[in-house]
């Protein structure tokens, strides 16, 4: 092992551990439930217990607690034992830790990066029986959504806690510039705009961009589709050194080095939420926080076009450890179902500001009170179903995400032509792909 | 530099008054790069100890609020009832008292037998400790969790603390300075009889006082803030630890309420901040102790 080798092993701790736990194949031998005790041994006697290990706090967490709370109130197998533990990168850790070590939980909440680990390293259950048995429908589910969880027409990862990136814009500098209040059709039309907001409206800047460290990559992912490019494709053959991507990358460079309309921001939310720049692209997620915190009428639309509509999904669903004993298993699919409903996807998605994830929970009343209440989040809902799963090389690469962001970060700070930096970035993107290349 | 006084007379005046403007200049400078550096270390803290005391709106607003227009101190009691802070408090206060207490034993025992006592394989045994120094945490985190696990001690304290308790940077401190004492003072207490613990007791640990606060110092810090481990090695809230009570406050999608976050983040350092201060003067006293030996 060269010391390369070694680092990237060894580099983030987090990659490590789940190298380590694809050594170990879970799906047999004798695997134990993480031991209860305290209050929830006494809750969940003369019940089936499921460990879940969750990664929300604070807000989200509480609103997790309430629904996990509630069906255990409603029915008398079942006990949810929810956990929570740490950040979705920390979870997978402790989930890669505990498969090594067989103590593992029935049932887990992964993000849309971490999940495809677990399911290369055959830890998660295929749930496609359960949805038939239950009677749940995989089609209520959004498409974009369940089909990110759904491979060679099996189900194994459940959309639950989803957001997108959202394109804002400050709606009383645009009155003042004399323009329409909706977004730009075009990022060609932002363009033309960009004269008047920061003329008339006031702006320092039109658009902020932003950094590595802020997940520009999958930002940035929304216009290497939008200019008809991609990452790379499904067999990690990496394009981002061409095309439509190397094209979205240099109107970017021209919008923020020669218009000087646009510009890296450390955290897009503050800058924007200050005024300095008129628009920007946050998440969904961030919409209750900008609101709370702009000082002025906050506008939101899907993301502009250009040559065509390009949108990227982010956050977490869940999975079911396959290690866990059939009864567990099931048991654990019953508050999957439990929280497809229209009622409690509605109230998680109200709580926390994620997308709801079903039609039913979208079409239900109390979710078209809360848009007619919220015509902001609406513009995120409506926009959901036009999204499409992230390119392998930013999901699956190890430090995918911020060997891409850091090529963008030198467009958007030194002015590197597209070309030149990208291709640095493909070139660490195929060194690193080797890895999961032949890992998979 | 020492300058004669021969040397001295022999310069025109002149010289000798740009000198002394120059070591008055130079002497500026030093405060100011002493006040700069100040800086660096107080700003954090009085921006943290001020956002602790403002709503998010004040704390986002750019050119920057320094001082709350209208102090939240409702902050504090929601941060404390965001999650079981009275419970994470306890956990923290046995997981550390006891980590430290074990770690400087075992190290003061280790570094005490490597330098006064003779033994085969000695200096292989300090090499393996030197080496024990570079292997970064995350290396040893799956070992120990698996060790922990199969011993059926995962959510336990004593799975908390045991895999903290030899550090082998704490003895090889300690180890070092065990060097510098003057053995005619070992021998002599030999002489009258006393053993290694004694020894250890009596003589050696008083005389490494400085350095001895210095290694609980580290390792209480280290104890305090540790988040990975405990994060790992426990599943349920009732063992959880303060930094990862902290982490109970933050939202996925970086909807902060930083307000309460930075409340909690001031009771959660005030007792190191504390006992920092405290245990000061026993380093700076230490320091020019060793200084005046020199």
């Amino acid at each position: 092992m060269d010391r390369r080798t070694f680092l990237i092993r060894s580099g983030g701790a987090v990659g490590s551990l789940i190298l380590v736990g694809c050594g170990n194949n879970s799906g047999s031998g004798s695997v134990q439930q993480p031991a209860a005790t305290g209050e929830a041994a006494k809750a969940a006697e003369g019940k089936t217990r499921v460990v879940f290990w969750s990664s929300w706090s604070a807000t989200s967490g509480e609103a997790l607690q309430k629904l996990a709370d509630e069906f255990n109130a409603s029915q008398k197998e079942i006990f949810i034992d929810n956990q929570y533990q740490g950040t979705y990168e920390e979870t997978a850790q402790k989930l890669a830790t505990a498969l090594a070590a067989r103590q593992v939980p029935d049932m887990a909440s992964l993000s849309e990066v971490t999940w495809n680990k677990f399911f290369l390293n055959n830890s998660l259950q295929d749930m496609t029986g359960y949805f038939t048995e239950t009677k749940l429908d995989p089609k209520d589910y959004v498409e974009s959504l369940i089909g990110e969880g759904t491979k060679d027409g099996k189900i194994w990862w459940v959309p639950f806690a989803r957001s997108t990136p959202l394109f804002y814009y400050n709606r009383d500098m645009f009155k003042k510039a004399g323009l329409p209040d909706r977004g730009p059709k075009t990022w060609d039309e932002l363009r033309e705009w960009g004269k008047d907001l920061m003329g008339k409206g006031g702006a320092k800047k039109v658009f902020a961009y932003t950094n590595a460290k802020n997940y520009n990559a999958w930002h940035f992912q929304a216009n290497v589709w939008q200019w008809g490019g991609a990452y790379s494709d499904k067999d990690f053959n990496i394009l981002i050194d061409e095309g439509g991507a190397v094209e979205a990358g240099e109107w970017l460079r021209k919008f923020v080095h020669q218009d000087k309309m646009g510009y890296m921001a450390d955290d897009q939310s503050i800058d924007f939420g200050n005024g300095l720049a008129a628009t920007t692209q946050q998440s969904t997620g961030s919409l209750g926080g900008i609101v709370e915190t702009a000082k002025f009428e906050v506008g939101t639309a899907m993301l502009p076009e250009q040559e065509k509509f390009g949108c990227p999904t982010g956050g977490a669903g869940l999975g079911i450890l396959a290690s866990a004993p059939d009864e567990r298993k099931r048991a654990a699919f019953e508050f999957i179902r439990f929280l497809a409903k229209p009622e409690n996807a509605a109230s998680w998605a109200k709580t926390t500001g994620y997308m709801p994830v079903t039609k039913s929970a979208r079409e239900s009343k109390e979710m078209q009170a809360y848009f007619k209440e919220n015509p902001n989040y609406q513009v995120a809902v409506e926009q959901l179903p036009k999204t499409q799963p992230q390119d392998t090389a930013r999901l699956l690469i190890p430090n995918g995400d911020q060997t891409i962001g850091t090529g963008l970060e030198r467009i958007l700070v030194n002015n590197t032509p597209a070309q030149e930096a990208f291709k640095n970035v493909a070139k660490q993107l195929e060194d690193d792909a080797k890895e999961v290349k032949e890992s998979a | 530099m020492d300058v004669t006084a021969d040397e001295a007379r022999s310069r025109p005046r002149g010289v000798q008054e740009t000198q002394s403007r120059w070591a008055g200049l130079g002497s500026v400078m030093q405060y100011v790069l002493l006040l700069l550096t100040a800086l660096v270390f107080i700003v954090p803290l009085f921006w943290m100890a001020t956002a602790s005391l403002k709503g998010l709106q004040e704390i986002y607003t750019f050119p920057p609020v320094w001082i709350p227009t209208q102090p939240k101190w409702e902050n504090y009691p929601n941060a404390w009832n965001a999650a079981p802070f009275t419970r994470f408090y306890i956990n923290t206060l046995i997981t550390t008292f006891f980590g430290v207490g074990l770690e400087i034993v075992n190290a003061a025992l280790t570094a005490y037998a490597l330098v006064f006592l003779r033994f085969p394989g000695k200096n292989l045994i300090f090499i393996v400790l030197l080496a024990a120094l570079m292997i970064p945490v995350q290396v040893t985190i799956l070992p120990n969790y698996l060790t922990i696990a199969a011993l059926g001690w995962l959510n336990t304290y004593q799975g908390i603390i045991l895999p903290g308790a030899s550090v082998a940077f704490t003895a090889f401190l300690l180890r070092q300075h065990f060097l510098t004492l003057p053995t005619a003072l070992l021998e002599a207490a030999r002489l009258e009889g006393a053993g290694h613990l004694q020894l250890l007791w009596r003589i050696v640990l008083p005389l490494s006082r400085p350095v001895l606060v210095t290694g609980i110092l580290i390792s209480v810090v280290a104890k305090w803030n540790d988040f990975l481990w405990p994060l790992i090695v426990t599943n349920r809230l009732n063992m959880r630890v303060l930094p990862i009570g902290l982490s109970y406050l933050f939202d996925r999608e970086g909807n902060n309420q930083w307000g309460i976050i930075m409340a909690a983040t001031i009771f959660v350092v005030m007792p190191i901040v504390i006992l920092f201060i405290w245990a000061q003067r026993h380093i700076i006293s230490g320091l020019i102790a060793g200084a005046t030996k020199g």
